[in-house]
């Protein structure tokens, strides 16, 4: 029963993302256009900026996660349909979960953008045999991405502010996950890869998505019905 | 179906619903009428499972609230103002969506079914952003109906309906006593709704002020009873 409401969830956000592709294409071309900005601010085409380029990325990604994290109760919210999922008898863990994978499939498809970009816009040297190992560490940033979005967000649809309160709550939450995944992608990215720092940065971000998973389950019952 | 004793909620320091008391029998409809601001939506929301009491006890189809309301909410049909259904879903789409949240077992021919009966099967794969207002209570009423529910909660079920599925209301209200169905009906068209009522409920300032059956009693004859007592 709760697999059959889950898949329901999913193809419903899906089906109404493939109809008005309002999501995934504001959070693409935002993507590009900080990444454009990005490089404008630091300079020409010339210099290599592999140094940088997880945090690059990463900040682009963070703010591009934000945005995707606040348009994720649009439709419920404009179309006034929260209360006929509500007072169905579906588990608050099976929405928050619908939802955490809508967000992760978003960031993972601006990531298959954003990714290669960096590497055309701030790498000079070997950039792109290292493509798989920032691939890991991305989806276990959108894992992390993902389960506390899904958190704040919920917390922020039924406050008056919730434009400004989603951002305020939900970036400090973001910072350990933007330091761990630009370390991640630091230590593979344009030249000899320090696989064990690697795997450090990707095990803190396994760990943090376990304990906003648990965070989650615990809470959004209360988020909810309170 | 449901026992309400002494519900409180407030908004603030404003109480909507202000220790009131409340029971539905098996097969019995309510009409529950008051002025605007009497509580009446409130209240509907606390049975629906959609509020929580401030204090009080509250039992829904036998679960205790809040600590069951997932039990409770299975045997809920609730109509509310909005339709509660995706602008940029198919009709079809979004029951299918409800069907799947309920786990209705013969989701696809009940969905037939029922969109026949709100006249929506030759538009079932149109979205409901396509719709006229009625449509899109008659494509609610149908979402309401899907999981076969036990009790049915309806919020000014005739203000945003039209005939067809105004008629289709009524006769469901009244099979609805037949098979053990209830229903709590939030209404201010007290004449209309007296057709298909077995009780009168009125709030007023969040309590009961009436709490009488009206079976057998001319519309109108309820309704003078009502503007008499909140005149």
């Amino acid at each position: 029963m709760r697999r059959r409401q889950l898949m329901a969830l999913v193809r419903k956000d899906l089906r109404l993302e493939l109809r008005t592709r309002e999501t995934i294409v504001a959070m693409a071309l935002f993507a590009i256009v900080v990444l454009a900005i990005l490089q404008f601010g630091f300079g020409t085409r010339d210099d290599d900026l592999t140094r940088f380029v997880g945090g690059l990325m990463w900040v682009t990604l963070a703010f591009t996660a934000v945005l995707g994290v606040g348009r994720s109760y649009v439709a419920e919210r404009e179309q006034r349909v929260l209360d006929g999922l509500l007072v169905s008898p579906v588990p608050r863990t099976v929405m928050m979960s619908a939802k955490a994978i809508a967000i992760f499939l978003y960031m993972t498809l601006v990531e298959v953008l954003v990714i290669p970009l960096v590497g055309i816009f701030f790498v000079k040297g070997p950039y792109w045999e290292s493509i798989g190992w920032i691939a890991i560490a991305a989806l276990l940033a959108n894992l992390c991405i993902a389960l506390s979005g899904t958190l704040f967000s919920g917390l922020a649809l039924f406050t008056r502010a919730r434009d400004l309160i989603l951002p305020v709550l939900f970036l400090p939450a973001l910072v350990p996950v933007v330091i761990a995944a630009a370390g991640a992608t630091h230590a593979v990215a344009g030249g000899p890869h320090d696989m064990s720092e690697w795997r450090g940065y990707c095990l803190f971000l396994l760990a943090y998505a376990i304990l906003f998973a648990l965070v989650s389950v615990a809470t959004y019952d209360a988020v909810f019905d309170d | 179906m449901i026992t309400a004793r002494g519900l409180v909620h407030a908004y603030g320091e404003r109480r909507a619903v202000d220790g009131t008391d409340f029971h539905l029998l098996p097969g019995e409809r309510v009409a529950l009428a008051g002025p605007n601001g009497a509580g009446k939506s409130t209240l509907l929301r606390m049975l629906a499972t959609l509020l929580r009491p401030r204090s009080g006890d509250l039992e829904v189809l036998g679960h205790p609230q809040p600590d069951q309301a997932r039990a409770a909410r299975a045997g809920i049909g609730y109509l509310a103002h909005d339709p509660l259904v995706y602008l940029d879903l198919t009709a079809r789409q979004n029951l299918e969506l409800y069907g799947d949240l309920y786990g209705v077992p013969d989701r696809d021919a009940r969905i037939d079914s029922l969109l026949d009966d709100v006249g929506l099967l030759a538009r079932a794969e149109d979205t409901v952003r396509t719709f006229s207002r009625g449509m899109a209570q008659r494509l609610a009423l149908a979402r309401m109906l899907l999981h076969r529910p036990r009790l049915l909660l309806l919020d000014e079920p005739h203000a945003s309906l039209d005939a067809r599925g105004g008629d289709l209301l009524d006769r469901q209200l009244v099979a609805a006593q037949g098979d053990g169905r209830a229903a709590v009906i939030v209404t201010h068209e007290v004449e209309r709704v007296a057709r298909v009522a077995d009780r009168l409920v009125v709030l007023r300032a969040g309590r009961v002020v009436l709490d009488e059956p009206i079976t057998g009693m001319d519309p109108p004859e309820v309704r003078r009873r009502y503007e008499d007592v909140i005149a």
